[in-house]
């Protein structure tokens, strides 16, 4: 701000603000320390033994075993099926969740209640969910699919929720006065006020949840986690290897893919 | 706040459009932002109010148009009287065009006049985006007559400043209603493209018989425009009378010793 008050700010103040700023590096980077030392970063033998130990395991990872492909390409694929239905799942509960715990629109305690939920929702991790949800459906990558619905409505449920509560109040008001109800606000003024960001954020979710799919198969809920979990007990890197790599190449297509949706849809606002 | 209550006044008796009697408002208890104001605007005249910055204009404009509530005083507007949420046929009869139009920028200039039918069009049909074909017509000539007729599929933040007012002027048009309530909505134009929307709107508010009241900062633009002026200070209106009356003085004499909030064209 260029006020007065930012004027009058200049000189001893300014100092002052800065050796505070300093010190407020320092204590942060202490704790840091602090926190590393308790979990032995700072002891020399335990850290060189662990060098080694993962120069020998980068060292089997090559050359990489291109004899597993077509079953790490065909359950690759499932993973990027459960990560695309999913999210999708997800973002359908989600937007009306979202809806719901918009304070600009609905009553406290809906609001309250609707939030409580998506925390409880977002408290257990993905993992934790398909490890419920195997439970639930049996094996298989259903189970998957529904673990990453239920993490994506914790997660896109608040983020909505705060994006909606960001459209400028000021239109929410002149419309209100024009007698629309509450589902034309919706229509009329948060959804496309805010559907650039509520999109943008789909498309992040659907990067992360490809990711976080991959290691869903290590509970039995579908997708290339079972094999990265039998390669890594049986020792073979090598196919380890192949699955990283697969792996690393659907995530980079993803990325590139949601770039360019961004680019050519989101953009324009 | 307390329930509402809305009693419809016998539409025979030659009522004002607005009537204010002893109105106090405060956003936090003990600040008051209106304090005892009173106001009868008469139907089919042109009132502009005016005042320095944080005179309490907006939050006057606010409340006539049913969105803020009060805590003392009675409100009549358009035979209604204030208390509450107000009932849509209220909504119908009084178009409220906000400081910063309150726009969606996301949508067409066509979409943002069809929010004006939005309070006699309750079905799924709107929020499913089907308005009635004669009410889009509607909306189409509105905009043609404001002159954006070929700006009709534009997304508003595609529009210039003076075009989003024309839009804004047209979404009021669309609801029909018998009073307009603008707040300095000219504000960010400059002088001649501020007095050409005022003409426009002023033509149509004479030809349908319309009441306006609107805050202004402009002093020349209210005496070529406005019937009576009201100004207010610090919570309280401190002159009432006829707009062509009123000099550039006198008025920076009523609102001596304020923020000097007030601009006049050139000076």
């Amino acid at each position: 701000m260029a006020g007065p008050g930012s004027l009058a700010g200049k000189g001893r103040g300014a100092g002052l603000g800065r050796w505070r700023d300093l010190g407020g590096v320092l204590a942060l980077l202490l704790v840091m320390g602090w926190v590393l030392g308790r979990m032995g970063f700072f002891d020399p033998g335990r850290l060189a033994g662990g060098l080694a130990n993962f120069g020998r395991f980068a060292a089997e990872l090559f050359p990489p075993d291109p004899s597993v492909l077509p079953v790490v390409l065909s359950s690759l694929a499932e993973t990027v099926e459960m990560a695309f239905a999913g999210t999708l799942l997800g973002f359908i509960l989600s937007f009306p969740l979202g809806v719901l715990g918009t304070r600009t629109l609905f009553p406290r305690p809906v609001v309250l209640a609707v939030r409580l939920l998506v925390a409880i929702i977002r408290t257990v991790p993905s993992l934790l969910w398909a490890v419920i949800m195997v439970i639930v459906v049996g094996l298989g990558p259903l189970a998957g699919t529904l673990a990453l619905a239920v993490y994506t409505v914790g997660y896109l449920a608040k983020l909505y929720a705060e994006i909606l509560e960001g459209v400028d109040p000021e239109v929410l008001e002149a419309v209100r006065g024009l007698g629309a109800r509450r589902r034309h606000l919706v229509r009329f003024v948060l959804w496309p006020e805010a559907a650039n960001t509520i999109l943008s954020q789909l498309l992040f979710m659907l990067e992360y949840n490809i990711r976080s799919s991959t290691v869903l198969g290590l509970v039995g809920a579908g997708g290339i986690g079972f094999y990265m979990q039998v390669y890594i007990s049986t020792l073979a890197y090598g196919r380890l290897a192949t699955v990283l790599l697969a792996v690393l190449a659907v995530v980079l297509l993803m990325d590139g893919l949601s770039a360019w949706v961004r680019r050519h849809y989101l953009l324009q606002g | 706040m307390t329930a509402a209550d809305f009693t419809p006044r016998n539409q025979a008796a030659p009522d004002p459009a607005i009537e204010v009697r002893d109105l106090w408002l405060a956003y936090r208890p003990g600040w008051w932002v209106l304090k005892g104001v009173g106001l009868r605007v008469p139907k089919g005249e042109l009132w502009v109010v005016m005042g320095p910055s944080g005179a309490g204009k907006t939050t006057l404009m606010k409340v006539l148009a049913g969105l803020l509530p009060f805590q003392r005083g009675t409100v009549e507007v358009m035979g209604f009287r204030l208390r509450g949420e107000p009932p849509r046929p209220f909504r119908q009869a009084v178009g409220y065009i906000p400081q910063q139009l309150g726009l969606v920028r996301g949508l067409t200039a066509l979409e943002n006049v069809l929010l004006g039918t939005l309070a006699r069009h309750g079905g799924w049909g709107p929020t499913l985006g089907l308005f009635p074909r004669e009410e889009v017509e509607r909306a189409r000539d509105y905009l043609g007559m404001l002159g954006l007729g070929d700006k009709a599929g534009v997304r508003v933040f595609n529009l210039s400043g003076g075009e989003r007012q024309r839009v804004a002027i047209a979404r009021t048009l669309m609801q029909n209603p018998r009073l307009i309530l603008a707040d300095e909505f000219v504000s960010d134009l400059d002088l001649p493209r501020a007095a050409r929307i005022l003409e426009t709107i002023r033509g149509l508010v004479r030809e349908r018989g319309l009441t306006l009241l609107m805050n202004l900062h402009e002093i020349q633009l209210v005496q070529d425009l406005a019937d009576r002026v009201v100004v207010l200070r610090d919570g309280q209106v401190v002159y009432q009378g006829p707009a062509r009356s009123l000099e550039w003085a006198d008025f920076r004499a009523l609102v001596e010793a304020e923020d000097g909030g007030a601009r006049v064209a050139g000076g």
